[in-house]
């Protein structure tokens, strides 16, 4: 993408952001918000993090390839079981770069 | 009036002291936005500028990711635009508090309306209704200013989130590609999502959502990846009702 579609994308994506913000406040204040409205808004942030989850791990170039022959697939594993043990953000990143890292090291290519 | 401007500035640093130890949670994720944005092509004063128009750390690490792996506009554009609709929620739920501020104020408040600082500010608000109806008496008598600790917590982590982009941004510059920090990106959405993943529909949505990504993998410009997070959402919508039906 060039520069100049980048720009354009951020602006537009700030834009957007700014009046979801203001919406509630401003724009719509006098009323509440729709109940579908809430629904969907709740798991907007789970669908979203899962598909790109899945992406980033199982996607490249336009298939899915199930690399279980490199680091990166054992690392979110990793990453998956302490996030659920710990609940906590940074000390799944943190177990995940590691056992990435340490994968590496084990078994460099 | 002196005395009003003392309590306004009492205020906005009460919001600041108050919004200061979430920077500790929020600062890698500027560092690692920086790090990615570099990695993914992004020049330096784009992914800067970034952090001041979009101000969302969420989208601005989703952009980045569906950038580094080829994403086309439009697929960008949907993807970031639905996943921030959630702040609806938070505009919606401090309404009832700023709705009587003047335009300029609330104008001001909306830009800065992210998750750490509506999680601050709406405590001190609920906290501050609760004493009230003890004090009625007191709370009306001196004026309520409690949009300024909202502006002073928003204001807090606004500086926080362009200082730890801007180091970032230093750092990617000198961190070998070896590292692979780019890797912390997906670690990132691990950890939001397991916090996210509390109740049935939010589960049924974030599993179809996932699969639908493998499943729609072909689609050019990365378009699998919304009709899969539209596909959960659609998947979400469903149990809530079955759920509901069941009762």
């Amino acid at each position: 993408m060039s520069t100049t579609a980048l720009l354009l994308l951020l602006v537009l994506v700030g834009l957007l952001t700014y009046l979801y913000r203001y919406a509630m406040i401003g724009l719509f204040a006098s009323r509440s918000l729709p109940r579908w409205l809430h629904a969907l808004c709740l798991h907007i942030a789970p669908a979203s993090f899962a598909a790109l989850t899945a992406s980033a791990l199982f996607v490249a170039g336009g298939e899915v390839v199930f690399a279980f022959d490199t680091p990166r697939p054992w690392a979110a594993l990793v990453a998956v079981l302490v996030a659920w043990r710990t609940r906590n953000v940074l000390a799944t990143i943190g177990a995940g770069m590691a056992a990435l890292y340490l994968l590496k090291l084990l078994f460099p290519t | 009036m002196a005395h009003t401007g003392t309590s306004a500035r009492r205020e906005f640093l009460a919001g600041c002291r108050d919004e200061a130890p979430l920077l500790l949670g929020v600062a890698p994720f500027g560092i690692i936005y920086g790090i990615a944005a570099l990695a993914a092509g992004v020049p330096a004063w784009l992914a800067q500028l970034a952090s001041a128009i979009v101000f969302a750390g969420a989208a601005q690490l989703v952009i980045v990711q569906m950038l580094a792996a080829g994403a086309g506009f439009i697929p960008i554009a949907l993807t970031s635009g639905l996943l921030n609709l959630r702040h609806v929620l938070y505009s919606a739920s401090m309404a009832e508090y700023v709705r009587h501020l003047p335009r300029r104020w609330r104008l001001l408040l909306a830009y800065v309306l992210t998750d750490e600082a509506y999680a601050v500010a709406v405590l001190r608000y609920q906290q501050r209704h609760a004493a009230a109806a003890d004090h009625a008496e007191h709370t009306n008598a001196t004026a309520d200013l409690r949009h300024w600790y909202f502006l002073g917590a928003g204001f807090t982590l606004w500086a926080g989130w362009q200082l730890s982009t801007a180091a970032g941004l230093l750092f990617g510059t000198t961190i070998p590609p070896e590292w692979e920090l780019d890797f912390a990106v997906p670690l990132t959405f691990i950890a939001l999502l397991t916090l996210l993943l509390r109740e049935r529909a939010g589960q049924a949505a974030a599993l179809v959502a996932g699969l639908g990504a493998l499943a729609f993998a072909a689609l050019p410009y990365k378009l699998g990846l919304v009709a899969a997070i539209v596909l959960g959402l659609a998947a979400g919508a469903w149990t809530v009702r079955r759920l509901e039906l069941a009762r």
